[in-house]
């Protein structure tokens, strides 16, 4: 039954890195799987393979990386196995992503319009149909009621002709709505202005409105909260909430911060060295961690809710990915290892209803 | 407790040049009048967003930014008249870690000239010998080993890179150290052995610590006191619990509220507050913090309000609001 509900899901995926120092063994057999308008939340420290699994996904590895084996299901189809023009296509289509940083992204010589036009004139046709529908049957477009189309589109009386002036005009009444529905204030001169007029908070909304104006069915929010200040972050967080509630999209929310995971994740998967060690429930991993390293990491945060003397720390440091440790990757650190630890890798299973842990000491 | 560091109306601005001659056009008012006094042993911690002037202070009161107005005063001594030797003697009791672990360390140095270096400025040794002795150490002390003394910086993670800046700062035998956001490059799973070494540190020499972070659950870990700064200037100032568990200033409120908690059963109000931080070239008249305030009056608009004393309490707000009903009373 619930196999049904997947809409990503990925198998054993390693992924390399050619390097002048060596070759980076950055993933090292992920297992992740993704339900329909979930907000699956993927914690780990820097350099755990959280960005690279979720580049992978989206097609978008630098030149020097390669995919040395595993499967990314997306919908039932593999996305390694199409060429760079499909995935080119199904990312204008389907899958969006809003990086950390997002003077990066943003063009600085373009006006906001510009930029956020441009995503809207991708589809024409729909457009098309939007002034159709706004002209013959009377009816008032905006982009939430835009989201419910992308069936009806066919049915729709296309003998009406339409304008490029009113396409345009369309587009652009698309984008002062789309940017309401991420809370910016006067969108209207927002997009008259360029990205540098912006703060990072502002910044890193219209990012996310132009992620969103695809449609897509699929998200990646890279560290999204992680440049901006803690009344900012509150903010993105409670929008994510509120988008989440009225697209139908599933998200994979990159975070280092278990906290910013716990405000918003349905579930959490903790990666470590390549690996996803543990994935559960939010509430469950929380009460019920089962790997040492999700439970030490825990530990190992301060809580201002639940304030300790000391905090406990993990001893050693996150492993060199060039030459990294056999076995479970997380042995040299933990205080639980055994012999067989250092030999094998254990397997991602599911040891209490939709708890899944990769360690011997549970199950395995 | 005695006082340690007094500051007194502290004023940092910097200018903005513009046209041929470079006239000043404007100033950015990174620090507008901050006063603060950190006892004896205790950890002082400041917190505020980015751009509100935490890391400013730090580095005016320790000169190395020179400060436009104000007064600080060390042990009793006089910091912003001190010059040359006897600036350069305070310097050696005031110390300071920095953010950035990666840039903080001379990257063609090893571990052990860069801790004797510091020796032989500050005349702290008489030999080299007892220097060797002091740099091996010291970085004992901070859980590094003698293996590790003749490698260069490129050898060594970002929690022994941190590690080794704050033995180089303890070679000096300083009375005061500030911490300018220590633990912000490190992994989440390093941080806490760093921030243990700092208490142990604390504990063992007797040190003071001026604890800047944006990370509020690190500052309320960390810290014995806590001031709230926004855009330049302190908002609130009392002891860590007070100003956690029932601030009264409107900003501390939300900045409290808006904490993420690793804890997702944790019901939390959900209070948001509308807006950015203003740019500090363009300070709101009035209460700087009324554009974003959901309680400001006419008379916020109008009247910067001081920051005002009750029971080791200190808030700079018009009102007392209480949070829970909405209600305030002059």
């Amino acid at each position: 039954m619930r196999e049904k509900n997947y809409i990503l899901e990925v198998k054993d995926l390693k992924v390399n890195f050619h390097t002048y120092r060596g070759e980076v063994k950055a993933l090292n057999g992920v297992d992740l799987k993704l339900y329909r308008r979930e907000i699956l939340g993927l914690v780990g420290e820097s350099g755990c393979g959280k960005s690279v699994t979720a580049l992978t996904i989206l097609g978008l590895l630098p030149q020097n990386a390669c995919v040395i084996g595993g499967e990314i299901l997306f919908k039932g189809e593999d996305l390694l196995k199409k060429s760079k023009e499909d995935v080119r296509i199904l990312r204008t289509n389907e899958l969006a992503t809003v990086f950390q940083d997002p003077l990066t992204y943003l063009n600085p010589v373009l006006r906001i319009e510009t930029q956020l036009k441009e995503v809207f004139m991708l589809n024409k046709k729909l457009l098309r149909q939007a002034v159709i529908a706004q002209k013959a049957h009377g009816k008032n477009v905006t982009f939430s009621s835009l989201l419910s189309w992308k069936e009806e589109l066919a049915t729709e009386p296309s003998d009406l002709k339409v304008s490029r002036a009113e396409i345009k005009k369309m587009a652009k009444h698309l984008c002062v709505d789309i940017l309401g529905l991420v809370k910016l204030p006067d969108p209207e001169r927002i997009l008259r202005q360029y990205p540098f007029e912006l703060s990072g908070g502002m910044r890193q909304r219209t990012m996310i409105a132009m992620a969103l104006a695809r449609r897509p069915s699929f998200f990646v929010a890279d560290e999204i909260t992680t440049a901006v200040d803690v009344t900012i972050q509150a903010q993105i967080l409670h929008l994510m909430r509120e988008l989440r509630d009225k697209m139908d999209a599933s998200t994979i929310m990159i975070t280092h911060d278990l906290s910013v995971a716990a405000e918003i994740a349905d579930r959490i998967a903790v990666m470590y060295g390549g690996n996803v060690v543990e994935v559960a429930p939010t509430v469950e991993i929380f009460r019920n961690p089962l790997h040492p390293y999700t439970t030490m990491l825990m530990k190992s945060i301060p809580n201002v809710k639940k304030p300790v003397k000391t905090l406990k720390s993990i001893p050693g440091t996150v492993p060199e990915m060039i030459n990294p440790p056999s076995g479970c990757r997380f042995h040299p650190r933990c205080p639980f290892a055994m012999d067989k630890c250092r030999k094998k890798r254990p397997k991602l299973i599911e040891t209490i209803e939709r708890h899944e842990v990769a360690c011997y000491l549970i199950g395995g | 407790m005695g006082d340690l560091l007094v500051v007194k109306d502290l004023k940092t601005w910097f200018p903005i040049k513009s046209g041929i001659i470079q006239k000043t056009v404007g100033h950015v008012k990174a620090v507008d009048g901050i006063s603060f006094t950190v006892h004896k042993g205790e950890t002082f911690g400041l917190v505020g967003e980015s751009g509100s002037g935490k890391t400013t202070t730090a580095r005016s009161i320790l000169r190395l930014i020179e400060p436009t107005e104000g007064e600080i005063y060390f042990d009793g001594i006089n910091v912003s008249k001190s010059k040359g030797r006897k600036l350069r003697k305070l310097r050696k009791r005031m110390q300071i870690v920095f953010q950035d672990p990666y840039a903080s360390l001379d990257p063609r140095q090893t571990v052990n000239s860069m801790l004797i270096e510091a020796m032989k400025i500050f005349g702290v040794t008489q030999s080299r010998s007892e220097a060797h002795e002091r740099a091996l150490k010291l970085l004992n002390v901070v859980g590094l080993s003698e293996e590790h003394l003749y490698r260069f910086p490129h050898e060594f993670s970002g929690g022994q890179r941190q590690r080794i800046a704050v033995a180089r700062v303890l070679t000096l035998n300083p009375d005061f150290v500030m911490l300018d956001e220590p633990t912000s490059f490190l992994d989440v799973s390093v941080q806490a052995s760093v921030l243990n070494l700092f208490k142990d540190l604390q504990k063992k020499l007797d040190l003071t610590y001026l604890f800047i972070s944006h990370n509020l659950a690190v500052v309320h870990h960390m810290s014995d006191r806590v001031a709230v700064m926004y855009l330049g200037k302190l908002v609130e100032l009392a002891g860590r619990d007070i100003i956690y568990n029932s601030p009264r200033h409107p900003y501390t409120y939300h900045l409290m509220a808006a904490i993420p908690v690793p804890d997702p059963e944790f019901q939390k109000k959900e209070v948001l507050l509308t807006g950015d931080v203003p740019s500090p070239v363009n300070i709101p008249p009035g209460c700087r913090f009324h554009p974003r305030c959901p309680y400001a009056t006419d008379k916020c608009k109008r009247k910067e309000p001081s920051l005002t004393e009750k029971d080791g309490h200190w808030v700079a707000c018009h009102y007392d609001i209480d949070f829970k009903s909405g209600e305030k009373q002059a």
